[in-house]
């Protein structure tokens, strides 16, 4: 309900928003856009989040707005981390994890929505080259010649997705009238924290015409935070206070229950 | 819907399921007079927390409980101090052996198999030889023949040991050696598997050292409170493992629970007690075992690359 009352806010404020700007007319058609939520906060209550990416088509260059069909795609994308994939084989009957491979730099979180399907709306090469997709994406390294690394490319890209962890909606993002859009993306519980990027692409008739970047903090607050800064930062001290609130805990426990 | 989310752990768990999981081991601990750790980690396990992490934030509850155990213990005069500093010498080693061991195997990504298999293999050891012997005392007594007793005063080839001390709680003269090696083994099982190790280190004691039975178990206590809080220390230092969040959810449930434990046992009889608990220890290796031999649904898995600690 919160983020439907921000949406429309939002939706107004962009209807009268260009009328009062006085900005010097865009060249061409641009796409403006804005997230519900810029700053995420992980507390202990943090149980996934939906956010709202929203945006209008600038069609103030043209005259007289013409058929062309516009499709919008929105990427999201969490910073890359190094991770390594295992394939477990049977050894001596018992389920083994075997060799793997690691992957310098896989996105923590990956989104990619759009109005169509990504092939419908321009060619596979400019998917590639804007890196849109899952099967675009850029896990740091990539030997196209190596069957047995695309196997655990696949199986990554597999595993992400099935955590929602990677998400392809081919309807994710529709249009409201003929200038406004929406999409909404699930954040699971297990996304990882840092800063985040979004990016929108406005497509004209499959080519490329405008494309607006925000980003989106992820971060623990709170008690959450200082839990996390102390183990990673502090980790001696974070297990001497674990302790001593174990000890304090155990104390506590022993008064209460003893039987005299 | 109470969920909390784990700092560390990275996931987010249902708190009244956590807190009941703290407190039936809690309960079960009370009743069968065992830590409970043994059962714990492996649960912990299977309710989707990672191996390591069940592991370090195990060790930590368990310093709580055995701070409440050992204060009942020392009230009752029942630890035997001296005894107690050479069990944690020993297990300081194997506590500092067993951190590293498990450092490694977490970085060549075995960590979870070893722990799972090391589990299977204590678990299955002692649940078959707690089966027997209680199934045998169980008979004994429709039998009505009495229960075997320990004769105090016997000698074994652990009294022929150099590196003699003397004892005086426990009434002892004995090498230093074996309850050094005794502590080094359940220190290596505290960092390894997050257990505080009273399941093996009683018996031996009692069986090996001959210590009377209940300054044994206040020793184990008191030992298990340093060896557990150590282990905290290193894997929290060394392997980031240590969730103290889930630590805590489970040491509150585990002393709730413990309490109800400790009354629903004393309306059990002993050879019934040991025979439930034997049981219970199988259904564990068996499902521990399960995961290892069954087809997985996923072949693949995937973990982040630690970052240098």
């Amino acid at each position: 309900m919160k983020t439907l009352v921000g949406f429309i806010a939002i939706l107004l404020a962009l209807a009268w928003g260009p009328a009062h700007a006085e900005k010097p007319a865009p060249r061409s058609d641009e796409v403006v856009s804005d997230i519900s939520t810029r700053e995420i906060a992980i507390k202990s209550n943090f149980a996934g989040i939906e956010i709202l990416i929203f945006g209008s088509v600038d069609f103030s260059a043209r005259a007289a707005p013409d058929k062309a069909s516009y499709d919008v795609i929105v990427v999201i994308r969490a910073p890359g981390q190094e991770l390594v994939a295992r394939r477990k084989q049977r050894v001596a009957g018992i389920w083994v994890n075997g060799p793997g491979e690691t992957f310098p730099a896989v996105p923590g979180f990956y989104a990619v929505l759009s109005t169509r399907p990504l092939r419908a709306i321009t060619s596979e090469e400019t998917l590639k080259s804007l890196g849109i997709g899952l099967s675009n994406l850029d896990f740091g390294r990539r030997v196209h010649d190596d069957p047995g690394e695309e196997t655990f490319r696949s199986a990554v890209i597999d595993l992400k997705e099935r955590q929602r962890l990677f998400q392809e909606q081919d309807d994710g993002v529709t249009f409201v009238g003929r200038s406004l859009f929406r999409a909404s993306v699930d954040l699971p519980v297990n996304v990882p924290i840092g800063r985040y990027t979004a990016h929108v692409y406005l497509f004209r008739d499959g080519v490329l015409v405008s494309k607006n970047q925000s980003t989106i903090a992820v971060n623990k607050v709170g008690f959450e935070r200082l839990v996390y800064l102390l183990a990673f930062r502090y980790p001696f001290i974070y297990g001497l206070i674990a302790v001593v609130v174990a000890v304090a805990a155990g104390l506590i426990g022993w008064v209460a229950f003893r039987r005299e | 819907m109470l969920q909390i989310y784990l700092p560390i752990a990275e996931i987010s768990v249902n708190l009244l399921v956590m807190l009941g999981l703290g407190a039936a081991v809690g309960f079960l601990s009370g009743m069968f007079g065992v830590g409970g750790g043994f059962l714990l980690t492996p649960l912990l396990m299977f309710s989707g927390i990672a191996a390591p992490i069940a592991v370090a934030s195990g060790a930590n509850q368990i310093v709580a409980t055995s701070v409440s155990g050992a204060l009942a213990q020392w009230r009752r005069n029942n630890i035997d101090f001296r005894m107690g500093n050479v069990l944690i010498a020993g297990g300081v080693a194997g506590a500092l052996v067993g951190v590293f061991l498990l450092k490694e195997l977490r970085e060549a990504g075995q960590a979870g198999l070893i722990i799972s298999l090391t589990y299977v293999a204590l678990l299955g050891g002692i649940g078959a030889l707690m089966l027997g012997e209680s199934v045998r005392a169980v008979r004994r007594a429709r039998a009505g023949k009495p229960t075997g007793a320990r004769r105090p005063g016997q000698h074994n080839w652990v009294h022929g040991l150099p590196l003699k001390m003397r004892f005086p709680r426990s009434r002892l003269y004995i090498s230093t050696l074996p309850p050094l090696a005794i502590g080094a083994i359940v220190g290596l099982l505290t960092a390894f598997l997050g257990v505080g190790g009273g399941f093996v280190m009683v018996p031996a004691m009692i069986y090996l050292l001959r210590m009377p039975t209940n300054i044994v178990i206040g020793t184990s206590t008191f030992q298990i409170i340093f060896i557990t809080a150590l282990v905290t220390i290193l894997h929290a230092s060394f392997n980031h493992s240590l969730d103290v969040v889930l630590a805590l959810i489970l040491a509150a449930g585990g002393v709730m629970g413990g309490q109800f434990g400790v009354r629903a046992g004393q309306k059990l009889r002993g050879e019934q007690l040991r025979l439930l608990l034997a049981l219970l220890v199988l259904a564990v290796a068996t499902r521990l075992l399960l995961d290892l031999v069954l087809r997985p649904a996923d072949l693949y898995n995937i973990a982040p690359l630690l970052a240098g600690a």
